[in-house]
């Protein structure tokens, strides 16, 4: 059993990073990662949301109707966005004026409701709470690390404290959105490379692409068929 | 023997004789009078701008086909015309440090990330510009850069001082390149021959510079007959800023323009308008390399339009 839920957890880490490998979440991934603080901030919320729903959703599921199962998902997602919202407003008021409209739009984040879909809804409640938690922390880490590098160049501080030497002028391109669209892209060019290195190094066919990342989202009927499988 | 004579491969049969190699050594052979334009009206700094824009452009596009395992072509000089491009619409006071990192996001971005020759959607050099801009306005825009000079920026001045501060603007000194801006693509005079010569080589296509700077004009002259003591004439348009170098050699990329003769109209045609839109109601004050971004990307829609084939539906 450990073993599973450790399997669970540790997919959204890597194998189906969210925004990285299952390219899904890009909004926010796009606009909250001027800074690193923000991206982490960001990254927190859809954890917390992330794994609630997924956990709530697991206890629920057998009592969902099948057809109005999507808007049920959004009625608990929704609830826990709200509770977030709250919550940031009274504690971390900073941060919610900068994440802006981005927390209220967690509701409609494909992570959530892919993930709901395509695992909560058919899984016990550990095994989808890891899950959760998985995704959650591995859409922070990706979210945090966007932010980062954008930082770094763009401003030439990390999480606000000055790092870079005095004589270097920020690259404001990078915090501006076309170094938002320019830094995925590398990113998501260096992943497949890497992950092509290592299945050549492993004496593996080299993966296709679109890889089977698209598959383990589960969001749309293509995972389903049996032409995909 | 006998099986390599009588084996027959696949068409066309017959090759022009056009190389990548040739059509740029033309490319760059057209920009000669402007190379030299520049270094009378700028002085050594802006030799000094082109060399290093030329040589890091070589640089980076060795190390990107390194790093993507295809095989070195520099010798075909197209790395040295993406650099020699890029360093006409800087100003020739750029810091070294921002020539070689525009060049390199040139060749990198540009060009390499997108699969190398021929295959990038936006004109490198402007992609390289476009960066800079945004990062580093001061830097990059002439006006600013250029302190040391008696020359006048005639788009910044139509644009913060209005039609009386360019109502005496000298011809001649626009035509001879005497006024601030990128330091090669203020050489309007030069640059025209070098992109008639384009022209009359056929290594351009004419419909594209000419519809280009038919859009301009019909625009600004629409604009400067609605309200004259506003806006600027159409000559004032043309001979300004980066118009004849966008139209002649930017809009021209060859991978990032339509090669059929509407769609080429058309893409020639939207760039003009978008010039003077951008020049008379944006924020900047030139604004023919945002345009030619903005036409790059139509350009596969344009490219929709096509014959009909002889007896398809």
């Amino acid at each position: 059993m450990p073993g599973t839920l450790w399997k669970e957890f540790s997919k959204g880490l890597w194998k189906e990073l969210p925004p990285f490998r299952l390219v899904l979440g890009l909004c926010p991934v796009l606009a909250v990662t001027k800074s690193a603080s923000t991206g982490l901030g960001m990254g927190m919320a859809v954890i917390f949301v992330l794994a609630l729903s997924n956990m709530i959703i697991s206890l629920v599921r057998n009592m969902i109707p099948q057809k109005v199962r999507i808007a049920c998902f959004i009625v608990i997602s929704a609830s826990l966005v709200v509770a977030v919202e709250l919550l940031m407003q009274a504690y971390a008021y900073p941060l919610y004026q900068s994440l802006g409209i981005f927390v209220p739009l967690i509701v409609v984040n494909c992570i959530i409701l892919g993930r709901a879909e395509a695992f909560a809804g058919k899984n016990p409640v550990l095994p989808s709470l890891a899950d959760g938690l998985g995704m959650g922390l591995g859409y922070t880490l990706s979210l945090t690390f966007l932010g980062a590098v954008r930082e770094l160049f763009g401003a030439g501080t990390l999480f606000g404290a000055p790092v870079m030497p005095s004589a270097f002028e920020p690259f404001a391109f990078m915090v501006e959105a076309p170094g938002a669209f320019v830094c995925l892209g590398l990113i998501l060019a260096s992943m497949n490379y890497l992950n092509a290195h290592m299945a050549r190094r492993r004496g593996e066919e080299e993966p296709e692409n679109p890889r089977s990342g698209c598959m383990a989202c589960g969001a749309c009927s293509r995972a389903n068929s049996p032409a995909q499988q | 023997m006998q099986h390599t004579l009588l084996a027959v491969s696949a068409p066309p049969f017959w090759h022009c004789g056009r190389t990548i190699w040739k059509s740029n050594m033309t490319f760059l052979l057209a920009l000669l009078p402007a190379v030299v334009m520049a270094g009378i009206n700028w002085g050594i700094p802006a030799l000094r701008v082109m060399a290093l824009s030329v040589s890091t452009a070589v640089a980076a596009e060795a190390l990107g086909t390194r790093l993507t395992g295809r095989p070195l072509r520099v010798d075909n000089f197209d790395a040295a015309l993406i650099g020699l491009l890029f360093s006409f619409m800087l100003p020739s006071a750029a810091p070294w440090w921002l020539v070689m990192f525009g060049s390199a996001i040139c060749i990198l971005i540009g060009k390499i990330a997108f699969g190398g020759l021929g295959a990038s959607p936006l004109c490198p050099p402007v992609v390289g510009w476009a960066a800079l801009f945004i990062s580093w306005p001061l830097l990059m825009d002439p006006n600013t850069a250029e302190l040391s000079t008696s020359f006048i920026d005639p788009l910044v001045r139509l644009k913060y001082f209005g039609m009386t501060a360019v109502q005496d603007m000298n011809w001649t000194d626009l035509l001879l390149g005497r006024q601030i801006g990128g330091l090669g693509a203020s050489q309007t005079a030069a640059l025209l021959m070098g992109g008639l010569f384009l022209c009359a080589r056929g290594v351009i296509r004419w419909e594209i510079p000419c519809n280009f700077l038919i859009g301009v004009a019909a625009t600004a002259a629409a604009f400067h007959l609605a309200r004259p003591e506003l806006y600027a004439s159409p000559l004032f348009h043309l001979l300004t800023g980066t118009t004849l170098f966008g139209a002649f050699f930017l809009a021209t990329c060859m991978s990032c323009s339509p090669n059929r003769e509407i769609p080429m109209i058309l893409y020639g045609l939207a760039g003009g308008v978008l010039v003077v839109l951008i020049r008379n109601l944006g924020m900047y004050a030139d604004g023919v390399p945002f345009a030619i971004l903005l036409i790059n990307l139509l350009m596969p829609q344009l490219e929709m339009i096509r014959p009909k084939p002889f007896g398809g539906r």
